[in-house]
C-alpha cells in the first residue's frame, strides 16, 4: 500500500465515523418510532387492526324444505343475491341509474328518483333489488364498480306453484311465513340466526372465521302429510267442477279415517305462492276455504242426526218415519219438502232419499240436549286443531239459544256452521269405527283419536250410507272396482244483508271407502252452485268419484268388487235432489262473519266469511212472458246478458226473478208459443 | 444530477487517479460528441493480473466460516421452527375458507338441481306429457307387478278396462 492511499484513507476516516453516526441516529430514530407505534399505541393500532380485518357477519340459516310424505318438495330455499348501494358515494346519480336500470330490468326514472331522494336526505343506504336472478347480480357484479354492494340472502321456491298453496302458505321478502304451514311452523322451519367472526386479508380474503355468540342453527324441513299425487288430482277435479257449475268457490279434503292424516286439502281458487298479492282477487284467493271459510252444510249433516238417533233412541233403520207426502205441518208452520215422496218411509230410506220430513221427526226424536250432544261429539263448533292458521271453529249454538224452530232446522244441517275439514272429519267417524281423530299435517304427528260412536251404530251408519249411493241421491259417487258410502247435502246460501236464503246452493258430498274397511275419507263442497244441477249429488259427487277413484290407485288398495259389474241393478232412477228446507231456518241467527272466523293469528283475519255471504250482485229481472223484443231491451237497459232457447214467448227462465246474479252470470230463458 | 460513481470518486479515490481523465480529456477532439459524459471514469478498464496470487491455508478462517455457516443454519431453522406452524396455519385458513366457499357454492348448486328436478317432476307437467303421449290412467287393480309385490318398479297393465 502506497503512501498516497494510506493518505487518502486517513483523510477519509472521519468521514467514515460522521457517517456511522448519522446511521445510528437513524437507527436510533426507528426503534424509538416502533417502540411508540408496537408498545406505547399497541391497543390503539390492534383496535384499528381488527376493525379492518375482523368483521362480525349475520349468517342467516337456510330455511327448512317443505316435502310431500314421498319425499316431493313442495317449498325450499335458494340463496339470492340482493343489491344495494350508498347514494351518498354515486359520482354520477343519472349514470347510475342509465347503469343500473337495464340490467334489473327497472324504471329507470323511478330509480332515479329515488337516489336522487336518498341523497337530499343524506341517507346512505338503498335497496336497489332484493333477491335479484343470478345472471343479473352476474352481470352487475362484472361493473367492478366500488358503490354496488350484494349481500347474500335465501329466496323461498315453490316449484309446484298453485299445487297445495293453501296448505304450504307462502313468506314474505325477509323470509317470514304468511299463510299455512310456513306460518304456523315459521320456528321450526325458519331456524336461529347466527354470527361468524371472519378475518380477512388486503385483498378481503377470508382466512379464518369462527364462530361469534350462538351458532346458527338452520331450519328443519317439515314433511307433510299431504301425497301430490292425490292433491294433484283433488285441485283439477274441484277447478273442473266449480268452473263447470259456475260457483263461487270451492274445497275438497282427503283424510286417512284412521290416522287423521291429511292426504289432499284443496282450495278453490287457486293461488302461485311464488307471486306476491297485487290485487285484491289474489288476496281473498289465499283464503283456504277447507278451513277457515264454514258454510251451513245442509243434508250431509243428517249424518249426524241419525247417528244421535241410533245412539239415543230405540230407532233403528227400519223404523218408520212419518214424511207426510213431502209436507208436514212443524210449529204452526206447513213444510214442504223438496221433493215429494210416501207417507211415511223408513230411517234407513229417510237417508237415502234425504227426506227433510223424515230428518226433522228424527231430530225431533233425539231431542235438542241429545242432538247438541252429538254436534259436540262429532266436532263441530270446536277447532280441529290442524296445523294451519286460520282455522274457524264453524258455529253451533248451545241449546238454550235454540229457537223454538231450530230443532227441525238443525237435523238437516241448517243454522249451524261448518268446514269442509269438520266434515271429513265427522265422516271418519262412521268409517274409523266412531273415533273422533284429530286431523294431522305433519307425517311424524302421533295419532290423537277417541271414541264417540259404539260399533254398532257405526256398522249401522255405514250400511245406511253405502245405500245412499247404491240406491239413493249419492249414486254418482259410485265406484267402479270399489264400494262407497257417503252423504250428499245441499243447502241454500243465505245472504245476510238482506237476511234471506237465495237460490245459490252449498253443494257437499262426504264418503269413504271401501265400506268394510275404509281406506279414504273424502269430502267435497262447492259454493254457489245454481240449479237442478247445482246439487251435491250433481256437483260434488262426481269429484269424490274421480278423486276417491284415483286415490285409491294411486295408494293401491285392493279392489273389494269386480271390475265389471255394479253391485246391485241400476234401477234408472237419478234421485239427486238432497236440497234441505231452509223455511224453518232462520238467516238471522247467522252470526257476523268475525264471530264465527279463524283464529286471530290467522293471516285472513278479517276475512272469514260464511260462504253464504259472497253472494252479491244485481237481481235478475222478470223475464216471464216477455217477448224476444222486449227482453232484448229490459237485457239492454239492466245490462244482464240473456241466453235463449227456442220461440214465442218467455215461459220459463233460470234464475227465477229476484235472484242475485253473481259476476258474468246470464239469465237462461226458454221461449215456447 | 451527480451520481453515486462520482461521488465515490470524490471522496474515496485518491487526487491522482482523479485528475487523470483531465489529461485523457485533453488529448481528446473537444469537438466530437461524447456518448457518454465521464465515459473515460465508468467505462474505464483496469487489467489486473492475478496469476501470481498465491492463496495462502487459514485454518482458523476454515474454523470461522464453518461456525458461521452453522450458526447462520442454526437461526434459519429456529426462524423456520417458529415461524412455519403460523404460516400452514395461515395458509391451511386460506384453504378452509376456500373449501367452505365451495362447499357452499356446491350446496347452492344442489338445491338449484333439485328445485329443477322438482319442476321438472310436478304433477301438472307429467299430465301434459301423459297428455302429449296419448297415455291414459289404469283402471283400477288392472296394473299387475311382476314381483308380486307393491312397489316394485316392474309393472305392466292388465288387460283394458271396459266401463259398464
Amino acid at each position: 500500500m502506497g503512501d498516497e492511499e494510506i493518505k487518502a484513507i486517513e483523510q477519509s476516516a472521519p468521514r467514515v465515523r460522521w457517517l456511522a453516526r448519522i446511521v445510528l441516529l437513524w437507527a436510533t430514530l426507528i426503534l424509538f418510532r416502533l417502540v411508540q407505534l408496537q408498545v406505547v399505541r399497541h391497543n390503539d393500532f390492534r383496535h384499528l387492526a381488527q376493525q379492518q380485518q375482523e368483521h362480525i357477519i349475520e349468517v342467516r340459516p337456510p330455511r327448512g324444505a317443505i316435502l310431500d310424505r314421498n319425499g316431493q318438495r313442495l317449498a325450499m330455499s335458494l340463496p339470492v343475491e340482493s343489491i344495494y348501494v350508498n347514494p351518498l358515494l354515486i359520482p354520477n346519480i343519472d349514470v347510475a341509474a342509465d347503469l343500473m336500470a337495464p340490467i334489473l330490468n327497472l324504471d329507470r326514472s323511478r330509480l332515479d328518483a329515488d337516489l336522487h331522494e336518498c341523497v337530499q336526505k343524506h341517507r346512505g343506504f338503498l335497496w336497489i333489488k332484493r333477491k335479484a336472478p343470478e345472471e343479473e347480480a352476474d352481470r352487475l357484479r362484472n361493473l367492478h364498480v366500488d358503490w354496488i354492494q350484494f349481500v347474500t340472502e335465501s329466496r323461498r321456491f315453490y316449484p309446484y306453484g298453485t299445487l297445495a298453496a293453501h296448505v304450504v302458505g307462502s313468506v314474505d321478502s325477509d323470509g317470514k311465513g304468511l299463510g299455512g304451514v310456513e306460518r304456523k311452523l315459521n320456528d321450526v322451519l325458519g331456524g336461529k340466526p347466527g354470527k361468524l367472526l371472519v378475518t380477512e386479508d388486503v385483498r378481503q380474503r377470508g382466512f379464518e372465521s369462527e364462530q361469534y355468540g350462538a351458532p346458527a342453527q338452520p331450519g328443519h324441513d317439515v314433511h307433510l302429510t299431504i301425497d301430490a299425487r292425490i292433491q294433484y288430482i283433488a285441485e283439477e277435479m274441484l277447478r273442473d267442477t266449480v268452473v263447470a257449475h259456475h260457483c263461487h268457490t270451492g274445497s275438497a279434503v282427503v283424510m286417512d279415517p284412521r290416522t287423521g292424516k291429511i292426504l289432499a286439502l284443496a282450495s278453490y281458487p287457486p293461488y302461485d305462492p311464488n307471486q306476491p298479492v297485487r290485487n285484491e282477487f289474489e288476496r281473498k284467493a289465499r283464503f283456504n276455504q277447507a278451513v277457515s271459510v264454514p258454510f251451513e252444510p245442509g243434508s250431509v249433516f243428517k249424518v249426524v242426526t241419525l247417528s244421535a238417533a241410533l245412539e239415543t233412541t230405540n230407532l233403528r233403520p227400519e223404523s218408520i218415519i212419518p214424511t207426510g207426502h213431502g209436507a208436514m205441518t212443524f210449529f204452526g208452520r206447513v213444510v214442504h219438502d223438496s221433493h215429494n215422496g210416501p207417507a211415511a218411509m223408513s230411517m234407513e230410506d229417510v237417508l237415502v232419499h234425504s227426506s227433510n220430513i223424515g230428518a226433522i221427526n228424527i231430530g225431533i226424536r233425539v231431542g235438542k240436549e241429545h242432538l247438541y250432544e252429538y254436534i259436540h261429539r262429532f266436532g263441530f263448533g270446536q277447532r280441529t286443531g290442524i296445523s294451519l292458521p286460520g282455522e274457524s271453529p264453524g258455529l253451533v249454538f248451545k241449546p238454550e239459544h235454540w229457537r223454538p224452530s231450530s230443532i227441525a232446522s238443525v237435523p238437516m244441517g241448517h243454522e249451524l256452521l261448518v268446514t269442509t275439514l269438520q266434515l271429513a272429519r265427522a265422516c271418519a267417524v262412521i268409517a274409523n269405527g266412531g273415533y273422533l281423530v284429530k286431523p294431522q299435517l305433519l307425517e311424524d304427528a302421533p295419532v290423537q283419536s277417541k271414541q264417540i260412536l259404539r260399533p254398532q251404530t257405526v256398522m249401522t251408519m255405514r250400511h245406511m250410507m253405502e245405500q245412499v249411493v247404491l240406491r239413493g241421491t249419492g249414486r254418482n259417487a259410485r265406484l267402479i272396482g270399489y264400494s262407497a258410502a257417503g252423504k250428499t247435502g245441499t243447502a241454500q246460501i243465505v245472504d245476510l244483508q238482506t237476511h234471506h236464503y237465495t237460490h245459490f246452493y252449498n253443494a257437499s258430498f262426504m264418503g269413504f271407502s271401501p265400506v268394510a274397511n275404509p281406506s279414504l275419507v273424502v269430502a267435497v263442497t262447492a259454493n254457489g252452485a245454481a240449479g237442478t244441477s247445482g246439487f251435491g249429488a250433481e256437483v260434488s259427487a262426481p269429484v269424490f268419484k274421480e278423486v276417491m277413484t284415483a286415490s285409491l290407485r294411486f295408494l293401491e288398495v285392493p279392489r273389494d268388487l269386480p271390475d265389471d259389474a255394479l253391485p246391485v241393478p241400476d234401477d234408472g232412477k237419478n234421485e239427486t235432489n238432497d236440497l234441505a228446507i231452509a223455511d224453518l231456518s232462520d238467516p238471522t241467527l247467522l252470526v257476523p262473519p268475525e264471530e264465527a272466523a279463524g283464529d286471530s293469528d290467522g293471516d285472513q283475519q278479517g276475512i272469514f266469511v260464511p260462504a253464504a255471504n259472497q253472494v252479491s250482485g244485481p237481481q235478475a229481472p222478470n223475464f216471464i212472458g216477455m217477448t224476444a223484443r222486449a227482453v232484448a231491451e229490459l237485457s239492454a237497459q239492466t245490462g244482464i246478458p240473456v241466453e235463449s232457447i227456442g220461440t214465442g214467448l218467455v215461459r220459463q227462465q233460470y234464475p227465477l226473478p229476484g235472484a242475485v246474479l253473481p259476476a258474468g252470470e246470464r239469465v237462461r230463458l226458454r221461449f215456447a208459443r | 444530477m451527480a451520481t453515486l460513481a462520482p461521488l465515490f470518486d470524490r471522496f474515496m479515490v485518491s487526487r491522482s487517479v482523479a485528475e487523470a481523465p483531465a489529461r485523457l480529456r485533453e488529448q481528446m477532439d473537444e469537438f466530437l460528441v461524447r456518448a457518454v459524459p465521464n465515459e473515460d471514469v465508468f467505462l474505464f478498464t483496469k487489467a489486473i493480473d492475478n496469476t501470481l496470487v498465491v492463496r495462502e491455508s487459514d485454518p482458523a478462517a476454515r474454523s470461522a466460516c464453518w461456525r458461521m455457516i452453522a450458526s447462520s443454519a442454526a437461526a434459519v431453522a429456529v426462524v423456520v421452527g417458529l415461524l412455519a406452524p403460523s404460516l400452514y396455519g395461515l395458509l391451511a385458513g386460506y384453504r378452509l375458507e376456500a373449501l367452505k366457499q365451495e362447499e357452499q357454492r356446491l350446496e347452492t348448486m344442489r338445491s338449484a338441481l333439485e328445485l329443477q328436478e322438482a319442476r321438472l317432476l310436478s304433477p301438472a307437467r307429467l299430465q301434459a306429457l301423459a297428455k302429449m303421449q296419448r297415455y291414459v290412467d289404469p283402471a283400477p287393480g288392472s296394473v299387475v307387478y311382476l314381483e308380486g309385490k307393491p312397489g316394485h318398479q316392474v309393472a305392466r297393465a292388465g288387460r283394458p278396462h271396459v266401463n259398464p
